[in-house]
């Protein structure tokens, strides 16, 4: 039989700068049980994100296919949002999260029937009151998690379509009561949104695009953030051609490829 | 990588420090006294120190603090000490230091410790 510690041992006072031999080794064993078990708990718990966040994403999706037949737009999204994160000054870490939560800021439109989704022309009052409740419907969805890139996408789903100037949805806020992460995603949507083909109408030029959305600054969208889109357009886009060439699956999207 | 330096004289605790580390990902150095470490940390710069404030020699603890302090304020040092006198910390936060753990200390709390200095630095 081998004990693990010689009692003796333990009794012995530490000889000059050390511990007894055989506590030291034991307590190793502890501190390599600890970092195995710590370890493991981390892979769990980024594998169960994961698989949260890939669910969800797949649902956007589904919501996304209901008015745009390659769901390439949400994944467009992200990446554009993390692009403009990033020259507003945010941090990698900051532009990487809202890469990964922006894609799902429109689940709430799973919810949202087609005759009113699809419709060509303009809405109804109470069509349009239907329309508007995506917002609330995605954060519902979104917020029930702890975890915080969803905490970030139901904040998303919530404000993107607040306006600077105080008359969006659902909740009439303005200027920067505003989340920065909402502000940011109104505008990049607003923008892929214009230069995408439409069941109802063909997609508008880059240039028109972008006149049209300097045409908001300081009414629907925060002036900053306008300012440095239109000074940026040209990373902007290219960030939104390279997705187009690519096709980044949701591993990518993830990973950040 | 972030780098660590720590100094320590004793080479068990330097060890089981090291072992707890091992599962982030750190990029660690280590030093038996201060003079050692003061001269190491010039060469490294080192983003984060773990500092015993008891060690023998020409320079403890406090004293190689104060001069990380004074040639590179913004690394960050954790005092580690088997003394937890609100003047031992009093004495700490003078020299310069961010913060300040008590021996005996769990790898979590040391994990945390420093996960949250390291945050403030980026």
């Amino acid at each position: 039989m081998s004990a693990l510690i010689d009692p003796s041992d333990m009794l012995a006072p530490p000889a000059g700068n050390s511990f007894p031999q055989a506590a030291m080794a034991q307590m190793e064993r502890m501190v390599q049980d600890f970092s195995r078990m710590y370890r493991e708990r981390n892979d769990a718990l980024d594998e169960v994100t994961n698989a949260h966040h890939e669910a969800l994403f797949r649902l956007s999706l589904a919501a996304d296919l209901k008015d745009d037949d390659t769901g390439i737009h949400i994944v467009r999204l992200g990446y554009m949002c993390e692009t403009l994160a990033l020259l507003l000054g945010q941090g990698a870490t900051q532009a990487e999260m809202l890469r990964k939560a922006a894609p799902m800021h429109d689940i709430g439109k799973i919810g949202i029937p087609d005759g009113v989704l699809k419709k060509p022309g303009a809405f109804t009052e109470s069509e349009r009151a239907v329309m508007n409740q995506h917002a609330q419907m995605g954060a519902d969805i979104l917020s029930r998690s702890r975890i915080p890139l969803f905490q970030l996408s139901a904040e998303l789903a919530l404000t993107h379509h607040e306006r600077w100037d105080g008359t969006g949805y659902p909740n009439r806020l303005a200027g920067e009561a505003i989340p920065l992460s909402g502000r940011i995603v109104a505008v990049v949507d607003f923008f892929d949104a214009l230069t995408m083909d439409r069941c109802y109408r063909k997609a508008f030029a880059d240039e028109v695009a972008l006149h049209m959305l300097s045409a908001q600054h300081g009414k629907a969208f925060d002036p900053r953030i306008v300012d440095i889109f239109l000074a940026h357009s040209a990373d902007i886009i290219a960030t939104r051609d390279r997705v187009n060439q690519n096709h980044p699956s949701y591993s990518d999207l993830v990973a950040g490829r | 990588m972030k780098k660590i330096l720590m100094i320590e004289d004793h080479a068990d605790i330097r060890r089981l420090i090291r072992l707890t580390l091992e599962i982030t990902d750190y990029e660690i150095a280590e030093a038996a006294d201060g003079s050692a470490g003061a001269l190491l940390a010039q060469a490294i710069k080192p983003d984060l120190v773990l500092l015993d404030v008891m060690m023998p020699g020409a320079l403890n603890g406090l004293q190689v603090c104060r001069l990380l302090k004074a040639r590179s304020p913004s690394t960050r040092v954790l005092l580690l000490s088997a003394r937890g006198r609100s003047e031992d910390l009093e004495a700490g936060m003078e020299a310069g230091a961010d913060g300040y753990l008590v021996k005996p200390f769990s790898p979590l709390q040391l994990i945390e410790c420093i996960r949250q200095q390291l945050a403030e630095v980026a």
